[in-house]
C-alpha cells in the first residue's frame, strides 16, 4: 500500500485561490479524513489527489512517485462518489468490471476479481441487476465494490454516505471501518459529518478556506484543539464560546472575567495574553457542572430543553450569549426558566481575539 | 354555487379542448377521406368515404417513381439525421463539459444565428454548393442540415442533466474523452438521442424549399418534391395528391410510434 505526500499544494480558478498551500503526509494504510465546512476545499483537494483537478502548483506524490501530471487511471487510486456514479446502463457486474475491461484484463480474471469483491460486500445476489433496481445502500456498496475491484493503492471517498438515511449511514460507516481493517489500504475520506470523521479516522485533517487548520488523531483534536475554529468544529453539540477579559496575570496563572457575568471570575493555569486583552473562553457542553461543583457559577435563562432519554441538551442564554449545556441525569430542573451551572478551570479553553489558543 | 361554477368551467375547458383537437385532427381525417374520393368530389367538399381509393393509388403509382423518391427521402432524412445527431451531440457535450472563457460567447453567436431566416441563407448556400460542384447531389441537401443549431442547443440543455461524476468515474476507470462519450454519454443519453432523431428526421423529411432549389432532376427528387409536383399540372388530381400525402406521412408516423416512449423521456430530459 502507498503513502501520499502533498507539498505546498495550491489550486486556483482564475484569480480565485481555493487551496492555499497544503502540506500533508498520509502514511501507508492510514485512514485520513478531511473535514471542514462547505467550500473549505476538502473535495477539491481530494479531486487533485485523484487527478480530476489540475494542481496549480506544488507537488503530489503517491507511493513515492510524483503524480501531478499522471492520468487518474494510472495513479493507483479508486474513488467512491457521493452520488455513487454507477453507470446506469450497465448491470452491477458490468459496472464493477468496467475499469478492468478497459485495462485489457482477461475476461476470466475480471470475473474472478468481480466475484471476490462481490463476496466481500455481499453483493452476489445483485450482480445482474441494474443500478436503478437497487436501494441507496446497495448502490453505495456497489460503488465501493467497483473501487475494490481495481485493487487500488489508495481509496478516495468523497462524502460517500451523504445521500443515505441516518440508519443506513451508521450501517455503512461500520462497513467502511470493517473494510479498512480487512483490506489494509490507505484511505482518504472527505466528509462534513464530524461523527463520521471521529469514528472512522486514524487522522483527521481540519480544513478552512483552503488551508489546514489542524492535523491529529480524533481525540487529540477534541481534547487539544489548536484554535477556536477547530474547537468549534470538532464536537457535537459544538463548544460554547463566552466573551471574557484578562483582568489579572501572576505566577503562571491568568484571571479572566466573563463579560456577561461580571461576578464570574476564573483563575486559569495559563501564561499567554496580557492584562486587558479581550479573549474567548471555550467550554464544551458536557463540561458544565452542577451549581457549586466547579470554580464559578453562571446563571442563565433556559430557552429550550431537549430530552433525549439518557441525555438532555439545555439551550440557555444570558445577555444575548447562547450556550448549550449537556446534562446526563437531571430531567426535571431544565424544565424551569432559570438554570445555574458551574464551570471548572481545568475544563476551559482560552482563545485570543484572533482565535488562536492561549496556553 | 361553487359547484355550478366548477361544472361550467370544466365544460368550457372540454369544449375548448374539443375544438382544438378537431382543428388538429381534421386535416389528417380529410387527407384519409380525400384519398378515397375523386378530385371533383373533393372540390365539391365531400368529406365522407368514397370508392376511388384503388384508382387514386394506381394513378399515384403511375405518376410517381415511388421506390426511387422513397429511397431518396429516406436516405437524405436518415443520413442527415444521423450526421446531425453526431455533430450536435458532440457540440452539446463539448459546450457543456469543457470550461472555456469564450464558450458562452461562441454559444451566444450560434443562438443568434437561429434568428437568421433561411431565405437569407439560401442564395449564399446555393453559390457555395455550386462552387463545390454539389448541385443535384445528396450532399447538397444533407450538408446544410448537419450543424443544426437548434439540436446543438437541445443537446447542451440535456447534457446539463448528465451527472458529471459519471465522467469523473469513467476518467478514473481509464477512459479517454472519446471513450467516455461513446461508452458512457451516448448510452446514458439515449432518450435525448431518440427525441433529437425524430426532430431531425422529420425536419429533413418535410424539407421542401432547399431540396427544390438544389435537386434538379426527377431521379433525385424527394417524396415531398414528388408530391408537390403532382400539384403542378393545370388540373391537379387531389385524390392522387391525398394518396401522396398519406405515403409521405407514414414513415414519420412509424418512427414516432417506435420511439414514442424515448421521445417523451428525451423531451423531459430524463437521465436514468
Amino acid at each position: 500500500m502507498s503513502s501520499v505526500k502533498l507539498r505546498a499544494i495550491h489550486k486556483s480558478y482564475g484569480s480565485v485561490e481555493v487551496i492555499k498551500g497544503v502540506d500533508l503526509d498520509i502514511r501507508s494504510k492510514e485512514f485520513v479524513v478531511f473535514v471542514g465546512p462547505s467550500g473549505c476545499g476538502k473535495s477539491t483537494l481530494l479531486r487533485m489527489i485523484a487527478g480530476l483537478e489540475q494542481i496549480t502548483s506544488g507537488n503530489l506524490e503517491i507511493g513515492g512517485k510524483r503524480m501531478n501530471d499522471v492520468d487518474p487511471s494510472k495513479r493507483g487510486i479508486a474513488m467512491v462518489f457521493q452520488s455513487y456514479a454507477l453507470y446506469p446502463h450497465m448491470t452491477v457486474r458490468e459496472n464493477m468490471g468496467f475499469a478492468l475491461r478497459f485495462a485489457g484484463v482477461a475476461k476470466d480474471q475480471i470475473a474472478r476479481q468481480v466475484s471476490d469483491a462481490a463476496r466481500i460486500l455481499a453483493l452476489e445476489p445483485l450482480l445482474d441487476r441494474l443500478p436503478k433496481e437497487l436501494s441507496g445502500g446497495q448502490r453505495q456498496r456497489v460503488a465501493i465494490g467497483r473501487a475494490i475491484v481495481r485493487n487500488p493503492e489508495v481509496f478516495l471517498f468523497d462524502e460517500p454516505l451523504s445521500n443515505l438515511d441516518a440508519e443506513l449511514r451508521v450501517h455503512m460507516r461500520i462497513e467502511i471501518a470493517r473494510l479498512h481493517k480487512e483490506l489494509q489500504t490507505t484511505i482518504v475520506y472527505v466528509t462534513h459529518d464530524q461523527v463520521e470523521a471521529m469514528t472512522l479516522a486514524d487522522t483527521i485533517v481540519v480544513l478552512r478556506d483552503g488551508i489546514i487548520e489542524q492535523v491529529g488523531r480524533p481525540l487529540d483534536l477534541y481534547d487539544d484543539p489548536a484554535n477556536q475554529f477547530v474547537a468549534g468544529f470538532i464536537g457535537s453539540p459544538r463548544m460554547n464560546f463566552l466573551a471574557a477579559t484578562i483582568v489579572e496575570k501572576s505566577g503562571g496563572a491568568l484571571t479572566v472575567e466573563l463579560q456577561n457575568h461580571k461576578n464570574c471570575r476564573l483563575v486559569l493555569p495559563l501564561t499567554g495574553g496580557a492584562i486587558g486583552d479581550a479573549v474567548i473562553m471555550g467550554v464544551r457542553p458536557e463540561h458544565f457542572g452542577l451549581p457549586g461543583m466547579g470554580n464559578a457559577d453562571i446563571a442563565l435563562d433556559v430557552d429550550v430543553a431537549e430530552h433525549l432519554g439518557s441525555t438532555s441538551y439545555v439551550y440557555a442564554s444570558a445577555d444575548g450569549e447562547s450556550l448549550v449545556i449537556e446534562r446526563e441525569e437531571s430531567r426535571q430542573e431544565e424544565r424551569s426558566d432559570r438554570i445555574t451551572v458551574s464551570v471548572s478551570a481545568e475544563k476551559i479553553y482560552l482563545f485570543d481575539s484572533a482565535g488562536q489558543r492561549l496556553r | 354555487m361553487s359547484n355550478i361554477y366548477a361544472i361550467t368551467t370544466r365544460s368550457a375547458q372540454y369544449v375548448g379542448l374539443s375544438i382544438a383537437a378537431f382543428v388538429s385532427v381534421f386535416p389528417f381525417i380529410w387527407m384519409l377521406l380525400g384519398a378515397t374520393n375523386t378530385s371533383p368530389d373533393i372540390i365539391r367538399g365531400k368529406i365522407s368515404p368514397g370508392g376511388a381509393l384503388v384508382e387514386n393509388v394506381m394513378k399515384f403509382a403511375a405518376q410517381v417513381d415511388l421506390p426511387r423518391v422513397m429511397f431518396n427521402s429516406l436516405f437524405i432524412a436518415g443520413v442527415g439525421a444521423i450526421l446531425t445527431l453526431i455533430v450536435a451531440s458532440l457540440a452539446g457535450y463539448g459546450f457543456e463539459m469543457f470550461r472555456s472563457r469564450v464558450r458562452e460567447r461562441i454559444f451566444g453567436v450560434l443562438l443568434l444565428m437561429l434568428s437568421i431566416p433561411f431565405a437569407a441563407l439560401m442564395i449564399p448556400l446555393f453559390i457555395m454548393m455550386a462552387n463545390f460542384k454539389l448541385i443535384n447531389t445528396y450532399q447538397a441537401v444533407i450538408l446544410p442540415t448537419v450543424a443544426s443549431i437548434f439540436i446543438i442547443f437541445y443537446f447542451r440543455q440535456a447534457t446539463k442533466a448528465f451527472p458529471r461524476e459519471l465522467r469523473d468515474a469513467a476518467r478514473i476507470d481509464g477512459l479517454k474523452e472519446w471513450q467516455i462519450f461513446l461508452h458512457v454519454y451516448m448510452p446514458v443519453m439515449r432518450s435525448t438521442y431518440a427525441a433529437a432523431m425524430i426532430i431531425a428526421f422529420m425536419a429533413s423529411w418535410n424539407n421542401y424549399l432547399w431540396p427544390l432549389i438544389v435537386l434538379q432532376t426527377n431521379d433525385m427528387f424527394t417524396l415531398t418534391l414528388a408530391v408537390a409536383a403532382l400539384n403542378a399540372g393545370y388540373t391537379p388530381d387531389f385524390g392522387v395528391i391525398m394518396v401522396g400525402a398519406i405515403v409521405a406521412t407514414l414513415p414519420t408516423l412509424i418512427i414516432f410510434f417506435l420511439l414514442q416512449r424515448r421521445f417523451v423521456e428525451g423531451m423531459l430530459g430524463a437521465v436514468k
